[in-house]
């Protein structure tokens, strides 16, 4: 499975105006749980919030990647929101998010989905490739450089 | 983390005292200005003047982004509606509330998101009643506090000269007691606390804590003291909330007279109770005491609302013979000016009342805390999750886990066992772990350690 399997252009969002940890969270449970019959953004919310209990997934340098597991799903889906102004996120190294990657997987996760979220986070560590989303401009703009990135060899 | 507190009463500001200075992002709404201005002045937080109930009011105090909300009006009923109203318009992730009537705390049935959604339900009542009772039954110990339901305890006793481990080194424990497994957390000798170690030698006056399975603690307190006799006669002044539930949980156990000076309500108390004998009275009359054999009484408890009237009566019960005197202190400055006097144990509702709600506030996992020694330390119970990739704590032999200055594991529970931890006990995830940090400013050093890696899924 690759990133690109995990979006679409719908479910990437530029310039989000939320201004706290609980607001990016339920953007990202709408955008998630958007054109899903089988997901209701209440229940996406309260696994990604159940996740984040445990541990911030802020990964550092302004990114993170919150990720729950849902009973009775079946897809993986993923979404995308750049906010306008960073938010507190209790991340590792203290320092504000404005990247996030929200990632859904159905509760019967298995090896595949832990190499999902390391590619996600392989993909985030690369420094370049992030300064190109904070210049992106538009919602395409974003959803067209998260599909073409690629793994290092 | 954003936190909205809603009622300046006792709780409440106490509340905002302890979570205020924790880097948190505070809001308290409450009807009276005067009461937030209180605040305001000298704590660092945001008010709003309002009914708490009210949507309008909530969206003000930021309900869209808070991550939890703390309801604790003087009224149930507003604390209820606030919950409501925030889950229904506001989606907030934790709701806890106040809820002090009987007649709603005996359907627990109501309290879930089809009905009445409040996460964590609060009543500083039941917690005070609770920890007397638990006082009651291990004379001797200055605090007995609950892990995983009451599998493990912690107790807080002070060391007297003739305890058998009293001028020895704790590693000779197991010697004394090798069928007894137990873990003394922290020492704190004339208040400075001691990290204890193996070759740590236990001195008369030390204020020892001790973690061990309930089973346990009689057989660790005899090392450190004297046993006290058992308690039989238990005198209890004011028969209001905490005064009439305390009576109601001891008195087939113990014989138990409950003194209030209100007609009305000995009355209604003494319809309420079937064994305790209630008296109308003046407990700070000598003579009542005097009749009552106060001389013969093992503990005596001043429960009433007035921390005036608890402090005298509690001081004249002790002058009068009454074995060990108890009292409940709202005022946290008379707390600190009573406890090296002539009272052996002042009971604070706040103390006992945040570790409930920090339980809440902390990051990572956590099923309980206790707020120690004025809030100067925890005792914090934390569950691991993951494995030696995703967890610092989970897959790990005690002796490698990087615990920060000052903190202790002292048990584990896995499942309904109580292992003891020693240097080589290795941790599990699910494991429930229970450490005492001997200063607060650690704990988010902690909060770290229990926290998973961004791959666990």
């Amino acid at each position: 499975m690759h990133i690109a399997d995990l979006l679409t252009a719908e479910r990437v969002a530029c310039g989000d105006p939320s201004a706290s940890k609980k607001r990016v969270l339920e953007q990202l449970s709408a955008l998630i749980a958007g054109g899903q019959p089988a997901l209701t953004p209440t229940d996406v919310f309260d696994s990604l919030l159940a996740r984040e209990r445990l541990g911030s997934t802020g990964l550092g340098h302004g990114v993170a990647i919150p990720h729950g597991r849902v009973k009775h799903g079946t897809v993986t889906v993923g979404a995308f929101i750049k906010l306008q102004q960073p938010i507190d996120f209790d991340a590792i190294d203290g320092e504000p998010v404005d990247l996030l990657f929200g990632l859904l997987v159905p509760e019967q996760s298995t090896q595949e989905h832990l190499q999902l979220l390391a590619q996600l986070a392989e993909m985030f560590s690369d420094a370049a490739f992030v300064a190109g989303l904070r210049a992106a401009g538009s919602a395409a703009e974003l959803h067209a450089l998260l599909s073409q990135w690629k793994p290092g060899p | 983390m954003k936190i909205i507190i809603l009622g300046a009463g006792q709780v409440g500001s106490s509340l905002a005292n302890n979570l205020a200075s924790e880097a948190n992002d505070i809001t308290v709404v409450d009807t009276e200005p005067q009461r937030l201005q209180a605040l305001q002045d000298r704590l660092d937080l945001r008010t709003v003047t309002g009914q708490a109930s009210h949507p309008e009011v909530l969206l003000r105090a930021g309900a869209e982004d808070a991550d939890m909300l703390i309801a604790v009006t003087n009224s149930d009923e507003t604390n209820m509606v606030a919950c409501q109203i925030a889950y229904s318009l506001f989606r907030t992730p934790t709701k806890i509330a106040r809820v002090r009537a009987l007649e709603y705390l005996m359907h627990p049935q109501l309290f879930n998101p089809e009905s009445i959604p409040i996460d964590v339900l609060i009543s500083p009542e039941q917690l005070v009643t609770d920890y007397i009772h638990r006082l009651i039954e291990y004379p001797g110990a200055l605090q007995v506090l609950n892990f995983a339901e009451g599998k493990v305890q912690l107790v807080a006793v002070k060391a007297y000269y003739g305890g058998p481990l009293v001028g020895h080194e704790l590693q000779t424990l197991r010697q004394h007691m090798p069928g007894v497994d137990t873990r003394v957390a922290a020492i704190y000798r004339r208040n400075r606390p001691i990290i204890p170690e193996g070759t740590t030698v236990i001195e008369a006056d030390d204020e020892v804590f001790f973690i061990a399975a309930k089973k346990d603690i009689r057989a660790v307190m005899s090392e450190l003291r004297r046993l006290e006799k058992p308690v039989r006669h238990v005198i209890i002044a004011g028969g209001g909330n905490i005064g009439k539930r305390l009576a109601a949980a001891l008195e087939n156990d113990y014989q138990v007279k409950l003194i209030d000076h209100n007609p009305a309500r000995a009355r209604a108390v003494s319809e309420e109770l079937s064994r305790t004998i209630v008296l109308q009275g003046d407990a700070a009359d000598a003579e009542l005491l005097l009749a009552e054999n106060i001389e013969e009484t093992d503990v005596f408890c001043a429960l009433t609302n007035d921390d005036e009237a608890n402090i005298l009566s509690s001081m004249l019960a002790k002058r009068l013979g009454a074995r060990k005197v108890m009292t409940l202190i709202n005022r946290a400055a008379y707390v600190d000016l009573v406890e090296s006097g002539e009272i052996d144990v002042a009971i604070s509702p706040q103390q006992a009342t945040i570790g409930s709600l920090l339980t809440h506030v902390r990051r990572g996992d956590v099923a309980a805390v206790h707020s120690l020694r004025r809030g100067a330390a925890e005792a914090i119970e934390a569950v691991a999750h993951g494995d030696k990739q995703s967890s610092k704590v989970a897959g790990r032999a005690v002796e490698d886990i990087k615990l920060p200055h000052g903190t202790t594991i002292g048990a584990i529970v896995r499942g309904s066992d109580v292992l003891i931890a020693h240097h080589d006990t290795v941790i599990e995830a699910e494991d429930h772990v229970i450490l005492f940090v001997v200063d607060k400013k650690r704990i988010p050093e902690v909060e770290r350690l229990f926290q998973v890696g961004i791959t666990f899924l």
